[in-house]
């Protein structure tokens, strides 16, 4: 089987947003709609303060509410471990984005692009309709990773078989494959670490291991 | 079907570039940015561009941009004027510009007082050459130009650094040996904003493998929000820190734990000081004298085999001090103290309790985080490099924009270096390091730049201070040759003088100077310093009068609102140059290989947009300086000189050559010259594979090799050399009764002394009439990823995403702070300094001190579109221009006394 | 332009996915659905039925309509049937086709109590299925609150019951009697959510938004029509204001409370996280990692 992650490391995240411009460029998503993004949180109080830059999106979530409270299947999941959205399929009726506890949903209703009601010449290129009125959110780049995995590139390993979001970020702080390979590196790095996953405790099993430390060595012990 | 293809191209936005990218582009049209993975393995950024670089198809595309030349209709110029800007042909434009310019050349390149009566105005650090194309070989063959009139220059940078960094160490920008490295101190140093990829991925892995940085910085950056403690200081009072530091270093230390060989060996440390505060020297040689602590004699320092005492007080039989004008004072039976000696003496007042007080640090966290500092110094150990064995010193003091400019800049900068000589970590692996040169030559490697100079250090040339030579009336309208000796006279050093007082004294000069005049002719481009430089107001009421500006236009914007003609070059992803990247450069650029890497048009130039190279050609043929012009572009004036050893490219000055000409010739010097004349590559190569690279060592990272190789020795601690320069400076000005630049010639001291800077900034508010009480808060700005440098407040994708950030747009404020002034989240709110007041959104927060509120980035924009409907606050706008707090470099820090309200209205 | 942008920060954020349109499917199918199951109960018992399924069909039918106005692809909307497994929206979708169908046959063609009651029934289905509507909600914590399911069935029936006795012909002395018996198990059940809210989790601006309403939900929409209902029973003649008024007060408390779950006491999760990274390594710094839940 695949199970396809992401895995992002808090340790070198910085929040500079790369990730969530080389998203919006590849998906061409319009102004506000950002399927990566990285939220900036500040945790204390001064003088004890920290920053925590936390990559989101969509975690592909093994039990995706989004996916039970879709209905018109749409939202489906692949046997890939993504959850995906048909376009075609879904209403709008937004309850995804409601049901989602990532806050990773979003509908346009309208097209809209960076300077007003008229395209610029990438803007109209890259323009879907299919994708207003009904709900988008992270693909985890999917077709990118289909078409660089049939021509044999390992998932995450190659970047014509990663997510955008991957191949842009800077410090390193992304890493997307397959969970269910033994020598896959998003499997070398949790081996290595020690992670968690967001809301873990409502049962989504999300896909997005979050890194926090190296792996605690009297764990190993 | 979709018909793609990638284009290799690089971006050098900002000074931490150049950085290689792909253009994706779908039937013709760039559609995205994407990383250059043929570099990942060459580039220390993986080759990967950061988020400024995606903005690239959206400044491409944009449609506010001006895609033909236009020309001013309404002669009257002001923020309240129309412009009334109406397109022209190329050859329109060119017309009246060369009528221009032909007039001044036949007035005189300068002016009745001596000043270029054309001047220049570039953007951020010099990013702007990579985008200028030929331009600079036009401004070459044209003669004096004035480039004081600066943008940001001084208050934006890193200034002191700049100019002491490159004395100390060839350190136009310093780092830490982020790959080495197990320990930065890092003084507002934010590499996580401003350093892009290469910075960013090099300190990722250092956290990861355990590196520790501390942040020390008012506000908590996202450097510092990503580093392993923040230490909120009082702003600009990091010296006091510093100087504690090097008091526990010094005074609470065993001193074996310092670097003893390297501070005899290889500073200054054991040279012997006069009463008179010079080098004792030898009365012979004139060489400063040691104390050699078998024969029990002073020797000149430069006795082979001599083993200096660092410390004590010795008597010297015979010795001169040389003053300032070459004055002697000849001296026997002295006493000389050597200048570790003196050190050591002046920093034991400092102690961390002492810091507490001036910095509102607990001493007890100096004192842990300089005993941390040492404790991981490793002093004795080494480390191999390319089979080489080198010194080993795994810590770091690096300094940010605001400790790095005005008063107090220079002591932080002394301090910092010297916290790194202590240790033995200045230019060692893992330590202190410089990057790259501006003042000293080549810039491509700055250990060719080592030569050896007087008294045993490496030579640096500075601005006459004698009585003869020294320039009393100033050949450029910031005087920096008159007034700032280390800044020296070279390309770059104009625009690194004091460039505010280029603009303040168009306006108002003190009464024992000269006046000033404008330039009958002022090119901008990349810049836009109607809102990137202080007091904005004052600065677009001075714009407004320059009599012709021609401005390389993008859209319109706050300065070329008060252009005559505008000109619209073809941007980042539709021009041709090539530049070199690769061994070190700015900021963390610093790799294992060299060479060169082409920009070229990913996509035709929109409208009439045109490549700077071929605009930089029709100025010089239309004011008759093509055969100088191409000259100089062999020179080497395009950055690539197409002559060299072994391969001539030169182009036949007398004939116009076309954009791609140029830089093919460019492609083939550039090549044969890294290839040792083994390989040719022309345009047509390049634009397939962007790149030609060649391995650069690693040990050239490191400038103490050469030091030794050469047996020089770092000018530190003492400041002999400054000290003497001050003095005559001091006297120079004296004899022409020029009495307004006396504080400033206080900071030539030989050992910096604590300086209050706060008290400076309270002394300065209260002569123009304000009060503490009126401004209890203190004003700083922070950069940030999405914007440092990049002239980009018009990209909405840019905003999309800033959005994100904490703090972008807004004022920042610490949220006790705010509950106290009845302030809530993202409520509006009024900074308000003596000069005028800016507005903006509060956003409340922890992580700012109590008594300072920050505002990241330079916004309020009122002409660029979409910017100008952000609403955004700029700390600009509130930053008075001020010759009491210009230090002695020129340079003034981005800080200023505020008071905040709540303006009401919605959040 | 609009700006799907979520907001900065880890703070939850309030919800724009659904906004009053939504909140009137919640209004409509619970009015709605509750005076069709009261008017079923009370059609057995041989109680005039006509007028009073028009209206509430009318509410459902109100709701859904607003619904439709809502969803961006209102053209396809029959797709909405596809999903039966899981999905309470699909559920009750297909709960509404019976439920009219009969409505009609009963208003036009087959006008028998036995088949109001059946409606009764399936409303009552309907009705349920919005309250699982909203628990099935995992991003916005105060409606996948389980003490909200309750709530929503509670006033419902209030709300349905309150339009009920506008209606002189239903107004009996039981019904009036067992409505007010609904009163007090709707306050119950809201008093139980709010409470529920605070105790084991929502964020606080929605608890904050709940608190909001408190006074006039208690006072408006319960103490009110109960003081009106007790008058009555000394002054019979102003019955015929005071029970429509307290039977409209009830549901418009409903209303209120609806419209303020769904548009402002609606607020998402925000980002939690159990551990801050360590960055660089010392023991001080590592026992330095906490967890960060902010907003609740």
């Amino acid at each position: 089987m695949t199970r396809y992650v992401m895995v992002a490391d808090l340790r070198r995240c910085i929040g500079c947003q790369t990730c969530t411009a080389a998203c919006k460029q590849a998906n061409s998503t319009p102004p506000g709609v950002q399927w990566r993004r990285v939220v900036d949180i500040e945790v204390g109080e001064f003088p004890n303060v920290k920053r925590v830059f936390l990559p989101t999106g969509c975690q592909h979530c093994a039990n995706p509410p989004c996916e039970e409270v879709c209905p018109t299947k749409a939202t489906f999941k692949k046997d890939d471990g993504t959850v995906q959205i048909d376009y075609d399929l879904c209403i709008g009726c937004a309850y995804c984005a409601v049901a989602c506890p990532y806050d990773a949903r979003f509908k346009v209703e309208k097209e809209n692009f960076a300077y007003g009601d008229e395209p610029m010449p990438h803007e109209a290129q890259r323009l879907n309709k299919a994708t207003i009125g009904v709900a988008q959110k992270c693909t985890f780049c999917n077709d990118v990773v289909e078409a660089g995995v049939a021509s044999g590139h390992k998932a995450g390993e190659h970047p014509d078989a990663s997510p955008a979001c991957v191949n842009s970020c800077i410090t390193g702080a992304l890493t997307f494959g397959d969970k269910d390979d033994p020598e896959s590196q998003v499997n070398k790095l949790l081996d290595q670490s020690e992670h968690f996953r967001m809301h873990e405790e409502i049962g989504t099993e999300p896909g997005f291991y979050y890194i926090w430390d190296k792996k605690n060595m009297g764990d190993l012990l | 079907m979709t018909e793609t293809r990638y284009v290799p191209t690089y971006c050098y936005n900002c000074v931490a570039g150049p950085d290689p990218m792909k253009v994706r582009v779908d039937n013709g049209v760039a559609c995205e940015v994407v990383p250059n993975f043929d570099m990942e393995e060459m580039h220390p950024g993986n080759g990967r561009v950061c988020v400024k670089a995606l903005g690239l198809v959206q400044k491409t595309y944009n449609p506010y941009r001006i895609t033909t030349p236009m020309k001013r209709t309404n002669p009257k110029k002001g923020r309240d004027q129309d412009p009334g800007f109406e397109p022209i042909s190329w050859d329109e434009a060119f017309d009246v510009i060369a009528e221009k310019l032909e007039a001044l050349r036949a007035k005189g390149l300068t002016d009745e007082r001596g000043l270029p009566r054309l001047a220049a105005t570039f953007g951020h650090g010099g990013t702007p050459s990579a985008y200028m194309g030929t331009l600079p070989a036009f401004l070459a063959s044209w003669g004096p130009i004035d480039f004081s009139f600066g943008s940001g220059q001084g208050v934006k940078c890193v200034h002191s650094e700049h100019l002491y960094g490159e004395y100390w160490h060839r350190a136009f920008t310093v780092c830490s040996d982020t790959v080495n490295t197990r320990y930065i101190i890092s003084f507002g140093f934010n590499p996580e904003s401003s350093g892009g990829p290469s910075a960013a991925r090099r300190h990722a892995d250092a956290r990861v493998r355990g590196a520790k940085r501390i942040q020390v910085e008012p506000h908590l950056s996202v450097t510092g929000g990503a580093s392993a403690e923040w230490v909120p200081i009082k702003p600009k009072t990091d010296l006091a820190f510093m100087f504690a530091l090097i008091n526990v270093l010094l005074h609470q230390s065993p001193r074996e734990s310092l670097d003893i060989p390297y501070l005899r060996d290889s500073t200054s440390s054991p040279y012997l000081v006069g009463p008179k505060g010079y080098y004792l020297r030898d009365p012979e040689s004139g060489e400063p004298l040691v104390w050699d602590s078998e024969a029990g004699v002073a020797v000149p320092h430069n006795t082979p085999g001599v083993k200096p005492a660092l410390e004590g007080c010795f008597t010297v039989a015979a010795a001169y001090e040389l003053g300032p004008d070459k004055e002697k004072y000849p001296y026997e039976n002295i006493d000389g103290n050597t200048a570790f000696t003196l050190m050591v003496q002046s920093m034991e007042a400092y102690t961390p309790e002492w810091a507490e007080q001036m910095c509102d640090v607990p001493a007890q966290t100096i004192t842990r985080i300089a005993k941390e500092y040492l404790d991981n110094a490793c002093v004795g150990e080494t480390i191999e490099i390319e089979g080489e064995t080198l010194p080993f010193r795994p810590v770091s003091v690096v300094l940010g924009k605001t400790v790095n400019n005005g008063w107090g800049a220079y002591h932080c900068v002394w301090a910092r270096t010297v916290l790194a000589t202590l240790v033995g970590a200045l230019e060692v692996p893992g330590g202190t390091i410089g990057t790259t040169v501006r003042l000293n030559r080549p810039f491509g490697n700055r250990l060719a730049s080592v030569q050896p100079g007087e008294d045993g250090f490496m030579v640096s040339a500075m601005n006459a201070t004698d009585k003869e030579n020294w320039e009393s009336a100033p050949s450029g309208r910031n005087a920096h040759k008159a007034l700032v000796p280390i800044v020296n006279s070279g390309a770059w050093s104009q625009a690194l003088g004091p460039t505010q007082l280029a603009w303040m004294f168009l306006n108002d000069a003190p009464s024992d100077w000269m006046r000033s005049t404008f330039p009958d002719v002022w090119f901008l481009y990349r810049s836009n310093p109607a809102i990137s430089f202080w007091d904005s107001k004052q600065m677009v009421s001075i714009m407004a009068k320059m009599p012709f500006i021609v401005a390389f236009a993008y859209t319109a914007d706050e300065s070329n609102h008060m252009a005559d003609i505008l000109l619209p070059d073809a941007t980042d992803l539709e021009s041709t140059q090539l530049i070199r990247a690769g061994g070190t450069k700015f900021v963390e650029q610093i790799w294992e290989h060299e060479g060169v890497i082409l920009r070229q048009p990913a996509v035709d130039p929109q409208g009439e947009t045109k490549d700077m190279t071929w605009i930089a050609t029709q100025l010089a043929k239309r004011t008759g300086l093509l055969e100088k012009y191409y000259k100089a572009l062999n020179r080497g004036a395009g950055g690539i000189p197409l002559k060299g050893e072994g391969f001539d490219y030169s182009l036949d000055p007398s004939v116009e050559h076309s954009v791609e000409e140029v830089w093919d010739a460019a492609c083939k010097a550039a090549t044969s010259d890294y290839s040792g004349g083994k390989e040719v590559k022309d345009l047509e190569w390049f634009k397939e594979n962007g790149f030609y690279m060649v391995p650069y060592k690693r040990q050239d990272w490191y400038l103490y090799p050469t030091l030794k190789a050469k047996g020089l020795r770092f000018e530190l601690p003492y400041q002999e050399r400054l000290k003497r320069v001050g003095e005559e400076l001091k006297r120079r000005l004296h004899e022409q009764g020029v009495h307004w630049w006396d504080e400033q010639l206080e900071e030539y001291e030989a050992l910096p002394a604590w300086d209050d800077v706060q008290a400076r900034y309270n002394k300065a508010l209260e002569h123009m009439g304000g009060t503490e009480e009126q401004f209890p808060l203190w004003g700083v700005t922070t950069k940030s990823a999405q914007y440092s440098a990049g002239n980009n407040a018009g990209i909405q994708l840019m905003d999309d995403v800033a959005n994100n950030v904490r703090g972008h747009g807004s004022v920042i404020i610490n949220a006790q702070t705010a509950q106290k002034l009845g302030i809530g989240n993202g409520e509006r709110v009024e900074v308000r300094s003596i000069i005028g007041f800016t507005r903006g959104r509060a956003e409340l927060v922890q992580g700012i001190r109590p008594d300072t509120i920050c505002i990241p980035g330079q916004f309020e924009y009122w002409k660029t579109p979409f910017a100008k409907d952000l609403d955004y606050p700029s700390l600009n706008t509130v930053i008075p221009m001020s010759l009491e707090l210009t230090d002695s470099t020129g340079s003034g820090a981005d800080l200023v006394r505020v008071s905040v309200h709540r303006l009401g209205g919605d959040s | 332009m609009t700006s799907a942008f979520k907001g900065k920060g880890a703070l939850p954020r309030l919800q724009t996915s659904w906004d009053l349109r939504a909140a009137c499917n919640f209004i409509g199918g619970g009015t709605g659905t509750g005076l069709l199951i009261t008017t079923a109960l009370l059609a057995l018992f041989g109680y005039p039925y006509f007028g009073a399924i028009i209206l509430g069909l009318a509410c459902v039918g109100f709701g859904l309509f607003m619904v439709w106005l809502e969803i961006g692809r209102p053209w396809r909307s029959m797709n909405l049937f596809f999903h039966p497994e899981t999905s309470w929206m699909t559920r009750e979708g297909i709960l509404a086709i019976p439920m009219f169908l009969l409505g009609a046959l009963t208003i036009f063609y087959y006008p028998q109590s036995s088949v109001a009651a059946v409606i009764g029934i399936i409303a009552a289905g309907y009705l349920y299925c919005q309250a699982r509507m909203l628990r099935g909600a995992k991003g916005i914590p105060s409606w996948a609150h389980p003490s909200l399911t309750p709530y929503i069935l509670a006033t419902g029936l209030t709300e349905g019951m309150g339009l009920a006795i506008c209606f002189q012909a239903l107004a009996s002395e039981a019904l009036l009697a067992v409505f007010a018996v609904l009163l007090i198990l709707r306050l119950i059940t809201w008093s139980r959510y709010s409470k529920g809210l605070q105790q084991s989790g929502a964020p606080q601006a929605s608890c904050a938004a709940i608190n909001n309403i408190r006074s006039l939900f208690l006072v408006g929409g319960h103490l009110l029509p109960i003081i009106l209902l007790v008058i009555v029973t000394f002054a019979s003649e102003l019955r015929v204001v005071l029970v429509p008024a307290a039977g409209l007060l009830a549901a418009m408390a409903g209303w209120l409370s609806k419209a303020v779950i769904i548009t402002r006491a609606a607020q998402t999760r925000g980002f939690a996280i159990p551990r801050t990274p360590i960055r660089g390594q010392g023991s001080a710094n590592e026992a330095s990692s906490q967890a960060s839940k902010q907003g609740w």
